[in-house]
């Protein structure tokens, strides 16, 4: 540790005023702007106007549902997979899980345009469902809920596998065993050995994949498109559609609310189950 | 629970995680005109295609311009400040890491938005400049976060030892600590470099017209052709990302640093 | 056997490709107290994660108090375990950890605090229950683990190398705790240990293991006495071993001429077995160091290093000095393999 202060600020501060220059300011603004009618005057006109309209409403609850059930879904496989690759021998379980990072490596437009292939019209899904006779013509499966509930799965399932894992690395030798020959069915293990232990992890990944949810872009576009529309979806709407800029900064400040809360709300519920 | 069922769960997830990529590498060899599966014919006419389209062309060498550079930016200023948090005693430390974290936090859209309304237009910056600091602003906290942590595993009395023996304080960074987090920094441009690549959501609103990065480019192809192009494109870049990570992780054990 | 209380009967154990433990046959009375003693890599971990139910085994038979448990999974088998780290739940408090299996059972509250308070009595915990695993001490962090073990009333307790954490001191405490439960609760314990003077002191029988198989099985007296082969010997302080060869004792570095004729394989002593000062033959002191009542020596003889204890009244050789020394067969034990 030095001690010269100055010298450290003057090797911390380029990167710090940058960010704030061009980063943080512009956000703040933009937000602020969220409080302010068009004279400048400050109000939550903004937001009673965006929520009295029933389609800004169904695309809130949609995003938040959408979040809700992705996290959840993700959760559940989350450790399934994690406790599959935490009991594999040391070289198939770093191999494993290379494959599990992988994804996160390549660009979100090549991984959601995958399921345009599986799900489109000409996909294999409708091929298999027309080939079988369950249906004569194909059914739509693009731009539906499901769509883009499986596309967003797909993209942060990774997150919460990866958080997961390494919070049960963590998990004392022999603790499970010792549960067992206490008793516990493999049911019971899981609920008062594996996850208190591990609840750390899961609100990280959790908190991950739900906010990645519900500001992922591309996946809602794609899959979604202006039938399902997601509240990033709407914003993008909004500012080159209608041009409607106190709307867009009402949604970039309810998604920064909505990630910041669900970030305290699941800390919370971790600390409270003892 | 047997091996049996770890290796059909696994099988699972990991199918429906990395399966949907095998697809699109085939959808991208169909010898037909329209995208489908079991493609029409094997061709790699797709492939071939993918680098006569101008557009792609233009949009590749922009995306590439502004991984490298961006990228580089962001290490330029990222490594004296992770240093500075690392090393130093500095007032209000966690202010500024948390500043620096900052543009991991905001919705990539938001980001977009208020940088082209509040940077962009009052300052009349060209199209180019605006993703350039967009992107050096994105990439930051990776660079910060992985060239600090590759610094919390050096000792800082190697430094002393280094000024004992007669080093100036840069002779002793340059000399002792640089050649030391060398696979930190190789990492971090890796990763910067990987997001900046793929990002799309802050560059959407900043991106004019004939002036977009290659992943909006192929989003806006995709909406008037539906060939298999996108697919081939989109093989080609996947096989991209992982060459570059596999190739990393066998030189530098990247996946330590990430 | 008849009043056998576990009957291990031709147990095959094997992780993968690698067996463990090939064919293992051990019948354990009830309330005996018996250790499986090996070095690491006997398989004497495997055979008793394989009596917990934690592996299955790949062929053979385990009954426990008459019932085949063989393919009985790990909770329903009514055992104890005590792991050799312990295996503490670290979320929950010392009094949750020894209540978790009662209340697994969803006995009444009140009884599951009256057997827990019993239980941390017992191991002398009263006045930790609210204490994390993390703030206790790896004494009181044992005891803990063998109160949340005891606290079922399991048929028979199992313990993985139940001392070998503890220091000195905390060691000798924990050896008398667990021969004072033993007698009191009259139950049966099996516990797996690398340490002959921990098996020689705690157990009624000792199963004495190497490569998965049974090298010697016998009270501590006998094996102490008579180890039957080489390694058993050398596992219970028989330092030197030499093979005969008519009225030679022969090591892979020389020969020595003894005088008397053996018709045995090889001829073991313990260290307090060769006499020092008087003797047929000589070598030279290469070490030598005080050990209270007695002086160990290593000397240098035609057959390599032979190790010697002398009474600490007799007069100190130098290092470096020559010594005679005896290699008499009255207090040489016989080894047929």
């Amino acid at each position: 540790m030095f001690l010269n202060r100055s010298e450290g600020l003057a090797l911390a501060l380029p990167a710090a005023l940058f960010t704030f220059l061009v980063f943080l300011m512009p956000v703040g603004i933009l937000l602020s702007v969220a409080f302010q009618t068009d004279t400048g005057a400050w109000s939550l006109q903004g937001y009673i106007d965006f929520f009295s309209q029933p389609l800004n409403q169904t695309v809130f609850f949609r995003t938040l549902k959408l979040g809700i059930l992705v996290a959840g879904t993700s959760a559940v496989i989350g450790y399934l997979a994690a406790f599959c690759i935490v009991n594999l021998p040391t070289t198939s379980r770093g191999r494993i899980f290379g494959l599990v990072v992988l994804p996160l490596m390549i660009s979100p437009v090549a991984r959601t345009y995958a399921w345009i292939v599986i799900l489109g019209r000409t996909g294999i899904v409708n091929d298999v469902i027309v080939g079988l006779g369950l249906s004569d013509t194909p059914i739509r499966l693009l731009f539906t809920e499901t769509a883009v509930f499986i596309g967003l799965l797909q993209l942060f399932l990774p997150l919460m596998i990866i958080s997961l894992v390494s919070s049960m690395e963590n998990i004392p030798k022999d603790v499970v065993p010792a549960a067992r020959v206490l008793g516990a069915s493999w049911f019971q293990v899981f609920f008062r050995v594996i996850l208190p232990l591990t609840k750390e992890g899961l609100v990280i990944g959790g908190t991950l994949v739900f906010t990645g949810a519900l500001t992922a872009y591309i996946t809602p576009a794609i899959l979604g498109g202006s039938k399902v529309l997601m509240l990033e979806t709407l914003l993008y709407q909004k500012v080159n559609v209608s041009n409607d800029f106190v709307s867009a900064s009402v949604i970039a400040m309810i998604l920064i609310v909505m990630c910041f809360s669900a970030n305290l709300v699941l800390k919370r519920i971790a600390s409270v189950k003892r | 629970m047997s091996r049996l069922t770890i290796w059909i769960i696994l099988g699972a997830t990991l199918t429906f995680l990395i399966g949907p990529f095998l697809i699109v590498i085939f959808a991208g060899m169909s010898a037909g005109e329209a995208l489908a599966f079991p493609p029409q014919g094997l061709s790699l006419k797709w492939y071939a295609k993918v680098f006569t389209v101008e557009s792609f062309q233009a949009s590749f060498a922009l995306s590439m311009f502004l991984a490298v550079f961006g990228t580089i930016a962001a290490l330029l200023i990222g490594i004296p400040a992770a240093y500075a948090l690392n090393r130093y005693d500095l007032p209000g430390s966690e202010t500024i890491r948390t500043i620096v974290a900052a543009p991991i936090i905001v919705p990539g859209i938001i980001v977009g938005l208020a940088l082209l309304r509040y940077f962009v237009v009052p300052l009349n910056v060209t199209i180019t400049m605006a993703l350039f600091v967009t992107h050096t602003a994105l990439v930051l906290p990776y660079a910060v976060r992985v060239v600090s942590s590759s610094l919390n595993n050096l000792r800082a009395d190697m430094e002393e030892a280094a000024v004992i023996l007669g080093c100036t304080r840069l002779q002793a960074f340059t000399k002792v600590v640089l050649p030391n987090i060398r696979g930190g920094i190789l990492a971090a441009f890796i990763l910067g470099f990987v997001t900046s690549f793929n990002e799309v959501p802050a560059s959407l609103f900043l991106s004019g017209p004939g002036v977009r990065t290659l992943p909006i480019d192929m989003l806006s192809y995709m909406e008037i052709t539906f060939d298999p192009s996108v697919a081939a494109l989109s093989a080609l870049l996947a096989f991209m990302s992982v060459a570059i990570v596999f190739i990393a992780e066998r030189l530098l054990g990247f996946s330590r640093y990430v | 056997m008849s009043n056998a209380f576990v009957s291990l009967t031709d147990l095959t154990l094997s992780y993968g490709q690698t067996v463990a433990v090939p064919d293992l046959n051990l019948d354990v009375l009830e309330g005996e107290l018996i250790a499986l003693l090996g070095p690491s890599g006997c398989g004497k971990t495997t055979t008793m994660r394989a009596i917990a139910g934690l592996l299955t085994p790949t062929s053979g038979r385990i009954v426990i108090d008459g019932l085949d448990v063989t393919r009985t999974p790990a909770n329903k088998r009514g055992i104890g375990l005590v792991f050799q780290s312990y295996a503490l739940f670290p979320h929950l408090s010392a009094f949750e950890n020894v209540a978790f299996g009662l209340r697994l059972l969803k006995l009444p509250n009140a009884q599951v605090r009256a057997r827990t308070e019993a239980g941390m009595a017992t191991v002398g915990l009263t006045g930790f229950e609210t204490r994390k695993p993390a703030e206790m001490s790896g004494g009181q962090q044992q005891r803990l683990a063998l109160a949340r073990s005891l606290v079922m009333e399991p048929k028979v307790l199992l313990l993985d190398e139940p001392l070998s954490n503890l220091d000195a001191r905390l060691r000798l405490e924990m050896r008398n705790e667990l021969q004072r439960v033993q007698k009191d609760t009259g139950i049966t314990m099996v516990f797996v240990t690398h340490d002959q003077s921990e098996a020689l002191a705690l157990a009624d029988r000792i199963v004495l293991m190497k490569d998965g198989k049974i090298e010697q099985l016998g009270t501590p007296a006998e094996l102490y006495a008579k180890p039957a082969t080489a390694f058993a010997a050398d596992f219970m302080g028989f330092e030197n071993i030499f093979r005969v060869e008519g009225s030679e004792l022969v090591s892979h570095l020389g020969r020595l001429s003894v005088g008397y004729e053996a018709k045995v394989h090889m001829l073991a002593w313990r260290p307090s077995g060769v006499g020092v000062g008087t003797g047929p033959h000589t070598g030279r002191v290469i070490s030598s160091s005080f050990a209270g009542g007695h002086r160990e020596y290593v000397l240098n003889s035609p057959l390599g290093q032979i190790k010697a204890d002398a009474p600490i009244e007799t007069p100190e050789v130098p290092i470096g000095h020559e010594v005679a020394f005896d290699l008499p067969m009255a207090t040489a034990r016989s080894l047929a393999a």
